[in-house]
């Protein structure tokens, strides 16, 4: 590898310019330079307070109160009747990430075939008409728009219109996931071999008929296996809708955080370990089932 | 749904048609748009910088068998579990009360859990390239090291920009919502407007917030297009 290779720059002579992703790698960097300069000398970034001895005892007093010094009582994670609360409010905490995945994957089910290139654009069916591409374009900007804004502001807006609880979180994680979902799913169906739907076609089958036997057998086992992915994000992302009154263990964290009951703090963290590998484990077992 | 929920969901949502576009209002939105992108680009590079060396020792590529091989593994694995399940709005808190309102508790609190997710995803790609490639390199005495620096990284290399494009838009997302515990950015503007019930500012902000992860989005997917032809 030491040795000068000459083919090598013959290569690179013969293709004129700069290539795009060599391009993008150097924009990312040059963004990168720029970013962090702009904190770095930009004021107080708080660089410097990481080497001062002062922030790391805070820190480890910090840490010190999480694992429960300095309170009267026993320890949150340590008393058996407060594991009781936080278990029921796991419960909850499942019950609406199994909602909201459950409105995501009912509503992409029932959109995402008109956002699929394919389909739309009549190379399926072998008919184009003019509704196709605008429902095309329609449902795609629908999905950039869903996936776009974070979960926490569409459930900060939902709290506005629906009662604090499980359900307004349930339907802020289901729209952010019916954003990614409905794209997963659409590009699945544009990478579908086109030859059993066309042989269906040409046997005079009804787009209902290629949609039931041409279509979702190819691409639901694929859909499943990014509903359960989204499934263990969602499990994750329940802490952060909880946060704005939506109900669960995210509620009760925050609670925790604001009256300094950092012993309750480091239960509830306990309890997402525990739901998050638990999660991590059922999606698995349920992947290796629809395989 | 509660009393007033039907009349507030009409003025939320009509404030979706009308977004508020004076000059003064766009410059504070554009700033704290940039905020935003800045707090997204040094996290992930520093989640490129913590994760990167991570997933090389969790995917056990540098030794060959033994308890070294075996222990670096499971340690290397083990961190990357445990900073990725934790969400970067915790991490974010948990900064913040450590180390007061600064950046770097936003570019840590993005970064570490980031690191998780992208060094676990490292390793995969690392383990999964084709094998017969490093066999020929190995017979020609390439060490670990080598077979690592000339076979595997260059064969994983399209996977892991991609991947890595991936998270930035992610970090774009998460840097907005950072700004609830306080960091400066799109998140707390948004919240700001909202608390003062200007849902057509709120709509403003987060119409920057879609334009910029749709720009992201078409950026990477040109790259991913280029890189696998």
């Amino acid at each position: 590898m030491t040795a000068h290779d000459p083919t090598l720059d013959f290569q690179k002579v013969a293709k004129p310019g700069i290539s795009v992703p060599m391009a993008s790698f150097l924009g990312f960097i040059g963004l990168a330079v720029v970013s962090w300069a702009s904190i770095l000398w930009g004021g107080k970034s708080g660089f410097s307070e990481l080497f001062m001895t002062g922030t790391w005892t805070g820190v480890a007093e910090f840490i010190g109160q999480l694992l429960g010094r300095g309170t009267e009582r026993t320890p949150a994670f340590l008393d058996f009747a407060s594991w009781r609360d936080a278990l029921r409010l796991s419960l909850d905490t499942i019950a609406m990430s199994v909602l909201a995945i459950g409105f995501a994957a009912l509503a992409v089910l029932l959109t995402f075939l008109p956002a699929a290139r394919n389909v739309a654009f009549g190379e399926l069916s072998g008919s184009r008409s003019a509704l196709g591409c605008a429902g095309f374009f329609f449902m795609r900007g629908v999905f950039v728009f869903t996936r776009g804004v974070p979960e926490l502001l569409w459930a900060m807006l939902i709290v506005f219109v629906l009662s604090p609880g499980i359900l307004p979180g349930a339907i802020a994680l289901g729209l952010h996931n019916y954003g990614i979902l409905g794209k997963l799913s659409a590009e699945v169906v544009e990478d579908l071999d086109p030859r059993p739907a066309r042989a269906l076609r040409t046997a005079g089958a009804s787009n209902l008929q290629m949609l039931l036997y041409g279509v979702l057998p190819q691409s639901l086992p694929q859909f499943l296996t990014y509903m359960l992915y989204r499934w263990e994000v969602v499990i994750r992302t329940t802490i952060v809708v909880g946060f704005v009154a939506a109900g669960g263990l995210g509620r009760e964290f925050r609670l925790g955080m604001s009256f300094f009951h950092y012993d309750k703090v480091m239960l509830f963290l306990m309890c997402y370990l525990l739901l998050v590998l638990g999660v991590d484990l059922i999606a698995a077992w349920l992947r290796r089932l629809v395989r | 749904m509660h009393s007033g929920g039907v009349s507030s969901a009409v003025r939320i949502f009509g404030g979706m048609f009308t977004p508020e576009l004076s000059p003064k209002f766009l410059a504070l939105a554009l700033e704290a748009t940039w905020n935003t992108l800045t707090f997204a680009v040094t996290g992930v590079t520093l989640a490129v910088g913590i994760g990167l060396p991570l997933g090389i020792v969790a995917s056990g590529v540098l030794f060959r068998e033994g308890w070294l091989r075996t222990s670096t593994v499971a340690a290397a694995r083990f961190a990357l579990a445990f900073l990725r399940s934790i969400h970067e709005l915790v991490w974010a808190w948990l900064f913040v009360v450590a180390f007061g309102l600064s950046p770097m508790a936003a570019i840590l609190a993005l970064a570490l859990p980031y690191s998780g997710i992208l060094g676990r995803l490292y390793g995969d790609f690392l383990n999964d390239v084709p094998q017969n490639p490093l066999r020929a390199l190995r017979a020609s005495g390439a060490s670990e090291f080598k077979t690592l620096a000339y076979g595997r990284i260059p064969m994983a290399m399209p996977d892991m920009l991609s991947y890595t494009f991936y998270r930035f838009e992610c970090g774009v997302r998460s840097a907005a919502i950072l700004s609830f515990v306080g960091i400066q950015g799109l998140g707390y503007q948004i919240q700001l407007s909202m608390d003062d019930l200007l849902y057509d500012q709120v709509w403003t902000l987060m119409y920057l917030l879609v334009a910029v992860i749709v720009a992201i989005d078409v950026w990477s997917s040109v790259v991913r297009r280029n890189l696998t032809r």
